[in-house]
């Protein structure tokens, strides 16, 4: 039984002469996670933090980046659900409205990953030669950085901002699209139903993208979902870094940063929540991964 | 599947033809150079084409165009691009990363200096989380279906979805703060106390071995949680990864035929079924070796370590270029060189690979 999450997940795997062992553990990892519930639990976190975001919009308890909406480090209490952090601002109202930051860069830089990974990796599937071999070597170096250092580069270079960070964020799983599309499009692209579309005389791409993409989106979706439970920590880890949006954004990590020193002498609550955000996210993005991946082996078998 | 395989391999190292290895292990240098040029270049061409102009760090307000071509004479920036980049080629291959911005020291010796610190937490997290990882998925594959299986399940999704740094927070906050048993992320030693002499860097051991025993208890606290917490994540991937491999190898065939040949329960398991299990975590090893030194970052962050991580943080905030480049290059030297090392010794581990 081979399903093209097999072997997307084969050419993701590390190097070449490895990946049959490293492959058949990930494909068994997906697989033994993959019980039926994962999708509705993964999309009604989502969902929940969705309609968090969105009430922050017309109502939080205070403004989110009011000064001396409160004491300063004070507890959790009923004037506070989640206390106040070091300048008195309501951390209740930070953890929903950052929310909005969090969730929909995550998106936005998942989706510049999918588009730019999948077209790039399906063309130089489909048509080999040079484009091929370039992409290859070059996903061989990128490789060798480990994903946040070359996001530490990238954003030291361009400088903070939150137009960079998205790029950067965006560029690190880029390489795994790439390779995921191109094994999609070189295992289809001798199947009968893009023989059939190249014999009616389409041209090369109208087959590429208009027949075989398709075809592919669902291993494509499941990566994607998967990544973003990635994307989302980076962006938390570049603000708390506070190399991330701007320093004391209303963002999660931004915000773990801002209470850290006081979390060290006991104001847990300063970092406990935001970073519940964090991992509400990522645990939101991974289920409904797991279950996107779970349910298109189900159809192929 | 690589792993469905019918017998045992052997364990012997004969026939293994030696020039095999001549050529197999001259290929993986080959490819591994190839690769560290190409993060020297993407490096070069990140900092040094699109990044932005360093001699503002330096100039004053005040300064003339006079002065600022004088910095960037002084810097090695004034070369066209092309020549810059053989200079760069050049001092890299003499292990010159440049000077600091900051420090105003040769970015090697800065990175060699915190090395140890690196190294020594780094070390202990890898061998904590290889240990807990392997025992404990090799336990869940083993009792598939239990309590204790789905205990672990948690656990390692958790540790996959975590952000180390909060993870970080979140136990100085329980350990420190509010129940007072380990120290403050105040670094390798408590504030105020003298290390150990420098044998190896790694303060236990050197504190064994020039007999200031005094040290050891005081290090190893500074150590507990940092690790932990690196180890946490060592471990959650590699448990998964060694489960999952561990549930294929017990229904291989040939665990089959040892059981029907008699040969107990225990033994099947942990000596034929495990030694087949392990190499796909070879494997998976490489990419957490790599992953440990790079997530020591903002681990070393928020322990007040001082590493080449928090190196890298300072250079970081004040855009010390030479410095990160000099960083990225040795984790990245690290990776490549680490995962050509496994990958030879996963080659010569596995006879099917092998022959």
């Amino acid at each position: 039984m081979t399903t093209s999450l097999d072997q997307a997940v084969e050419t993701i795997a590390p190097k070449p002469s490895l990946s049959g062992g490293a492959a058949a553990v990930l494909g068994a990892i997906r697989s033994f996670r993959s019980s039926s519930g994962t999708l509705p639990i993964g999309l009604s976190l989502l969902a929940f933090l969705v309609l968090m975001s969105l009430v922050s919009l017309i109502w939080t308890p205070y403004p989110p980046t009011a000064t001396g909406a409160g004491a300063f480090s004070s507890a959790p209490s009923a004037a506070h659900w989640f206390g106040t952090d070091a300048v008195g601002s309501d951390i209740f109202s930070r953890t929903i409205s950052a929310g909005r930051t969090d969730v929909f860069y995550t998106v936005i830089a998942v989706a510049i990953a999918l588009v730019i990974g999948s077209a790039w990796g399906a063309l130089a599937g489909f048509f080999g030669g040079w484009l091929e071999a370039v992409t290859l070597r070059l996903l061989e170096v990128v490789q060798a950085f480990p994903s946040l250092l070359m996001a530490l580069l990238i954003i030291s270079v361009l400088g903070p901002g939150t137009l960079n960070v998205i790029l950067v964020v965006a560029i690190i799983p880029i390489p795994d699209f790439v390779r995921l599309a191109r094994a999609e499009v070189l295992t289809k692209k001798t199947w009968q139903f893009a023989e059939a579309a190249r014999m009616v005389g389409n041209r090369p791409l109208v087959v590429l993208f208009k027949h075989l993409m398709p075809n592919s989106w669902r291993p494509l979706l499941a990566y994607a979902s998967i990544s973003a439970a990635w994307v989302c920590g980076n962006i938390a880890a570049l603000g708390f870094i506070g190399v991330g949006i701007q320093p004391d954004a209303v963002e999660w990590g931004s915000m773990i940063a801002r209470g850290e020193s006081d979390v060290v002498a006991g104001a847990w609550w300063e970092a406990l929540f935001p970073g519940l955000g964090v991992l509400v996210l990522a645990i939101g993005f991974q289920l409904v991964g797991d279950g996107i991946a779970a349910r298109n082996r189900g159809e192929q078998r | 599947m690589a792993v469905e395989i019918s017998a045992p391999p052997p364990r012997s190292l004969r026939g293994i033809a030696v020039p095999k290895i001549v050529i197999v292990s001259g290929r993986r240098v080959l490819s591994a150079i190839l690769v560290i040029w190409g993060v020297v270049t993407m490096t070069f061409l990140l900092t040094r084409v699109f990044g932005g102009d360093p001699v503002n760090l330096f100039a004053q307000p005040t300064a003339t165009a006079a002065d600022r071509l004088a910095i960037r004479q002084r810097l090695g920036l004034a070369d066209p691009i092309p020549v810059q980049y053989v200079n760069y080629l050049r001092d890299v291959i003499h292990g010159n990363l440049g000077t600091s911005y900051l420090t105003f020291r040769p970015v090697t010796s800065d990175l060699l200096d915190r090395v140890p610190a690196t190294a020594e937490l780094a070390t202990y997290a890898l061998i904590f989380g290889v240990a807990v990882g392997v025992t404990v998925g090799v336990l869940s594959a083993v009792f598939e279906g239990s309590i204790f299986d789905r205990a672990v399940r948690i656990f390692t999704s958790a540790g996959l979805a975590l952000p180390q740094f909060w993870v970080a927070l979140m136990l100085i906050v329980i350990f420190f703060s509010q129940l007072h048993v380990l120290p403050g992320p105040t670094g390798r030693m408590p504030i105020g106390m003298q290390p150990p002499p420098t044998v190896t860097g790694f303060y236990l051991l050197d504190s064994i071995i020039t007999g200031h025993l005094s040290t050891f208890w005081p290090a190893l606290r500074q150590l507990i949680l940092p690790v932990l917490v690196l180890g946490y994540g060592v471990a959650s991937p590699l448990a998964r990864g060694a489960r999952a491999s561990m549930i294929l190898a017990l229904k291989a065939d040939y665990v089959r035929t040892a059981r029907a040949l008699g040969l107990s329960r225990a033994r099947t398991w942990f000596v034929y079924a495990f030694r087949n299990a392990m190499l796909p975590v070879i494997t998976m090893f490489a990419g957490t070796v790599a992953w440990t030194f790079s997530g020591t970052v903002l681990i070393e962050g928020v322990f007040g370590w001082p590493g080449v991580g928090q190196y890298t943080l300072n250079a970081l905030e004040k855009s010390d270029f030479p410095a990160i480049q000099g960083f990225v290059l040795y984790a990245s030297i690290l990776y490549v060189v680490v995962y050509q090392l496994l990958d030879i010794a996963y080659t010569f581990a596995d006879p099917r690979i092998r022959s």
